[in-house]
């Protein structure tokens, strides 16, 4: 009599790796860090900006948004790894790649002078100025544009307010809102009913951390509740990412959970990191979404639908590693943990 | 029998007998007779091996509303119990819902007396140890097939077991309905609503509410959220 049973659709139950085996995140985060950062360095002149990038008519996703990306994760990669490890070196050549790119920041300026009313540009600037790349014309520039009252009322989401704030922060000046207001009317902020957790929302929640930690490198700013609220879920919310082959948001989310406060969460790691390596190429790359490719040639995917989830993945990796070395591998197994959300009465 | 959404005759006589439950615990009627009303009786085959399906579910109505179940009802989950005992390899969550019929029958209707008792043996205890091994995905989807044993004053390994795991149920809740596997997100509210101690941020409420709403056209999801309300607010007053 098997009619009582529910119908499990063919799952992650049935997909080797599902249970968690003590130490695998940590066995495998060197070789896809190694070799994500490797295809990124291979691919570096993919992100060159080209000669025409101040016209109008230029996709910015395609050009500006990649070339931001590669300095905001980079410099993470660069500010979580040991100096003198080759990441760390890489990491760094490939930051400095980026602001070759942009003139040392002169064209980030011919950007601003161009769209003076638009937050991109400064959210670019604020990528390198973070990493203490700075250039004094744009800041002048920048300066009064920033202490208006336009810019201070900028309508846009609430977690790419976070962003803007989090910029300010980055050039180092006074933010135009307090962050924890702009917080709680976040998707996270507002600890949304986690079965409604989507592609978008879902991508709201991660950019809402990787702002309000700095991009991963002040976890203390998380607050206890959304900390709990974070550790109870992401379970859930990986598992359902991993099972529909959304490789970039669950690279996104390995990163939110090793920008935790406290200890690593170590049960999590472990499940998803080596479903995550398995899907990333030889070469290092991992497709954004869908089923991975077999073939070992390089290049199996346009550079459009993998660069992002490949300095993701490396960019997760090195947040992770940091996350378990700084908890000796003990980090959180599960039980009443602290900082784990509490339960209803 | 109505059989709009049934595939065979087997589940046609499920969903009947699915839908009076809900009925019957919709309407709190003490003389409501579930498989009469799906006019199942003990020489119906299908009806029986249906009544196997429902199992202790059967009697909900008289469980969950306090009173003695129809002699009717009563009958047929009784030959149910005796038609359909289980297999020696058979998994282990058909041994927990045989084992829970048995002790429900027991709790509910004690055997009249000259009527034959099932064997003493057959009210052991199956083994729950690989339920507290096993990991969260597959601990719900498991505990949702046992979801008739998720009523309240019915202790069991099982519900000891999620009890201690009720975090993992509340993922696995969240998990169910993105995959909009409404009867195992049902069978997993219903048991958190039976043993508490959910995450504050989980909403179980309303998102029993959506399960249903989305999920309702399968009676089974129905009475499992009928079933979950019900405990739930007996657990607030």
């Amino acid at each position: 009599m098997t009619t009582t049973a529910t119908q499990d659709r063919p799952g992650p139950e049935s997909r080797p790796g599902r249970g968690r085996t003590p130490g695998a995140a940590r066995a495998v985060l060197p070789g896809v860090l190694r070799t994500a950062l490797g295809w990124t360095d291979a691919h570096r002149t993919r992100f060159a900006l080209p000669d025409d990038v101040l016209d109008p008519r230029t996709q910015v996703n395609g050009t500006l948004k990649p070339l931001g990306e590669l300095a905001q994760l980079g410099s993470t990669i660069r500010c979580t790894t040991a100096p003198g490890t080759p990441e760390h070196e890489l990491a760094g050549d490939l930051v400095a790649y980026a602001w070759e790119q942009v003139h040392e920041g002169a064209l980030l300026l011919e950007l601003l002078r161009a769209e003076p009313f638009a937050a991109y540009p400064y959210e670019i600037y604020a990528a390198f100025a973070g990493y203490g790349l700075r250039h004094e014309g744009f800041e002048a520039l920048a300066r009064p544009l920033t202490a208006t009252r336009a810019w201070a009322h900028t309508e846009q989401h609430a977690n790419r307010q976070l962003g803007l704030v989090n910029s300010e922060r980055r050039v180092g000046v006074v933010t135009h809102t307090d962050a924890g207001g702009v917080l709680s009317r976040t998707w996270l902020g507002g600890l949304s009913e986690p079965w409604m957790f989507e592609g978008p929302s879902g991508y709201a929640l991660t950019h809402t951390v990787f702002h309000l930690t700095d991009w991963g490198r002040m976890p203390d700013r998380v607050p206890e509740k959304i900390d709990g609220y974070l550790r109870t879920w992401l379970p859930a919310w990986a598992d359902g990412c991993l099972e529909s082959g959304q490789w970039d948001l669950t690279g996104e989310l390995l990163a939110v959970a090793a920008s935790l406060p406290g200890p690593a969460p170590v049960e999590l790691l472990d499940a998803v990191w080596p479903v995550l390596a398995d899907v990333q190429h030889p070469t290092g790359c991992v497709p954004e979404t869908g089923a991975p490719v077999q073939d070992p040639a390089p290049d199996p995917y346009p550079f459009i639908d993998c660069y992002h989830s490949t300095l993701v993945t490396a960019f997760a990796a090195a947040l992770s590693l940091r996350s378990l070395h700084g908890n000796g591998e003990r980090g959180e197994t599960g039980g009443d943990v602290p900082g784990r959300e509490r339960h209803t009465p | 029998m109505d059989q709009t959404h049934a595939t065979s005759p087997l589940a046609g006589a499920v969903h009947d007998l699915a839908t009076e439950v809900v009925l019957a615990l919709r309407s709190g009627d003490h003389l409501a007779t579930v498989c009469g009303a799906a006019g199942i009786d003990e020489e119906n085959r299908t009806g029986i091996a249906a009544a196997r399906v429902i199992g202790a579910d059967l009697l909900l109505p008289s469980v969950l509303y306090g009173r003695h179940p129809h002699p009717g009802d009563v009958a047929v989950l009784d030959r149910a119990v005796r038609e359909f005992p289980p297999k020696p390899d058979a998994p282990a969550a058909t041994a927990w819902s045989h084992w829970h019929m048995i002790s429900t029958l027991q709790r509910m209707a004690p055997p009249a007396p000259g009527t034959t008792a099932p064997a003493p043996g057959a009210y052991a205890e199956p083994d729950a140890a690989w339920l507290e091994e096993a990991p969260w995905q597959a601990f719900t989807h498991q505990l949702s097939v046992l979801a008739p044993l998720a009523v309240p004053a019915a202790p069991s390994a099982v519900q000891r077991a999620a009890a201690n795991r009720a975090v993992d149920l509340s993922r696995g809740f969240v998990r169910a309905v993105r995959r909009r596997d409404w009867l195992q997100a049902a069978g997993a509210g219903r048991w958190l609503a039976a043993i508490g101690g959910e995450p504050a941020t989980l909403g179980l409420e309303r998102g029993l509410d959506f399960v249903e709403l989305m999920g309702g056209d399968d009676p089974r999801v129905s009475l499992h959220v009928r079933a979950a309300r019900l405990m739930a607010e007996a657990r607030a007053r």
